[in-house]
């Protein structure tokens, strides 16, 4: 009895009294669904803007990055597994942090944004939009790192409080979805192109795993739908993988796979293609498509040369680089 | 090879043909059973947990945890009301 049925994401749960959702924090207490994580976030930190990775964001600028325990996807690979699949009454470690506290400690902290981020903030949804939305009218910007697993009505919503967002396709594969992530893939591309109508900056992150992910001909595939859903001049990252949490079978993703995957999708069209996770690597710097000039330089997570126009130019050709640059 | 599974085959009594026979109709079962278990996880409406209610309780009594209503949600009980539910 007084069971709900959650519509956040296309999971649909019905949640009997006493249970919670598949995402494990939204928990049906006496016929009403309570967001259990809200104000309560279980991780705080200061990023690079590159960790996220919005490579076309206002570079090397510091993030406020926050996430709660829970998420609505259960990847065997996941890197933040102690986080993400659990529940709040689980974590030793929970802050008090309300969207008021959240946004002046980014402030104080000298950040310009706040990323939602680490586990799936779909699933702390009320309270990354509360925040959001106190965050922007403290001139604030708001990131959003997610898979993307959600209903078009409330990403609409969303959208008018988020500024960017990273969007981890995992592959381009609904088997690949239901067996690795327990999820689907329709849901994601469907929230993409949402994302990208609704205006907000968008660049999407494949981790690229030996033998599951890394087919030539589906990653051609997957370029190609973003060339033509998203536009070419959308970021795509391909992440390297290492071995996490329930998929330890596997070896690192090899440098010369990724090096294959970023020439595919720049040959299926797309401009900017980066190589993640993989210190001092080319692919991990901006360079102009036109002329091939050095835009800008990292290493790692760091930005160690930048040579944009302060209108987001080539500083050669006058090509404009699509992004967030100021 | 196919002769060679040919003659090996017409050599089999039934009594092990039956055995045979049995071992195919058990895998057959099981993938059945697993198929059957995959399509119903991915079904709309699947997948609630069970949760430590009384750790939650306390830790929610506590103010380490939250108890705000949720958005985007809907009863399932006719004529409830979920007072945090939007659109």
């Amino acid at each position: 009895m007084n069971a709900v049925a959650c519509e956040l994401c296309p999971r649909g749960c019905v949640i009997p009294e006493g249970g919670a959702g598949d995402c494990r924090i939204r928990v049906n207490l006496a016929g009403k669904l309570r967001a259990t994580t809200y104000g309560r976030p279980s991780a705080i930190h200061v990023d690079p803007m590159e960790k996220k990775p919005l490579y076309h964001f206002r570079p090397g600028s510091p993030v406020f990055s926050v996430a709660t325990a829970g998420c609505n996807l259960h990847c065997l690979n996941c890197q933040n597994w102690q986080l993400s699949q659990r529940g709040g009454e689980e974590m030793e470690q929970i802050y008090r942090a309300d969207p008021a506290q959240l946004v002046e400690t980014a402030r104080r902290e000298g950040c310009q944004a706040i990323a939602y981020t680490y586990s799936d903030p779909v699933v702390f949804y009320e309270y990354a939009y509360d925040s959001a939305e106190l965050a922007r009218r403290h001139g604030l910007s708001n990131l959003f790192i997610t898979a993307a697993y959600i209903r078009p009505a409330p990403l609409r919503r969303l959208c008018g409080v988020i500024d960017a967002a990273n969007v981890d396709l995992k592959a381009f594969d609904d088997g690949f979805y239901r067996r690795v992530s327990s999820a689907t893939l329709q849901p994601v591309l469907d929230a993409l192109v949402l994302m990208r109508e609704e205006g907000l900056w968008v660049e999407v992150t494949n981790l690229l795993i030996p033998t599951l992910n890394d087919d030539l001909a589906m990653i051609r595939r997957m370029a190609t739908w973003i060339r033509d859903e998203l536009g070419a001049q959308t970021p795509l990252h391909f992440s390297r993988f290492h071995p996490q949490y329930r998929m330890r079978n596997l070896p690192p993703t090899p440098a010369a796979t990724l090096d294959r995957a970023r020439r595919e999708a720049m040959d299926s069209g797309l401009d900017y293609v980066y190589v993640g996770n993989v210190m001092g690597h080319e692919g991990s710097s901006t360079f102009c498509p036109v002329d091939g000039t050095l835009l800008i330089r990292r290493t790692g997570f760091w930005v160690t040369e930048n040579n944009l126009t302060a209108e987001g130019r080539c500083p050669e050709c006058d090509e404009p680089i699509p992004g967030v640059w100021k | 090879v196919a002769g060679f599974v040919f003659g090996w085959a017409r050599h089999l009594r039934r009594r092990e043909l039956r055995f045979l026979g049995l071992v195919a109709l058990t895998l057959a079962l099981i993938l059945l059973y697993l198929d059957a278990g995959e399509r119903q996880a991915h079904q709309e409406g699947r997948g609630w947990r069970t949760v430590d209610l009384d750790a939650l309780k306390r830790r929610i009594g506590a103010g380490e945890l939250s108890d705000r209503e949720a958005d985007w949600y809907r009863p399932q009980t006719p004529g409830a009301n979920a007072g945090g539910e939007v659109e």
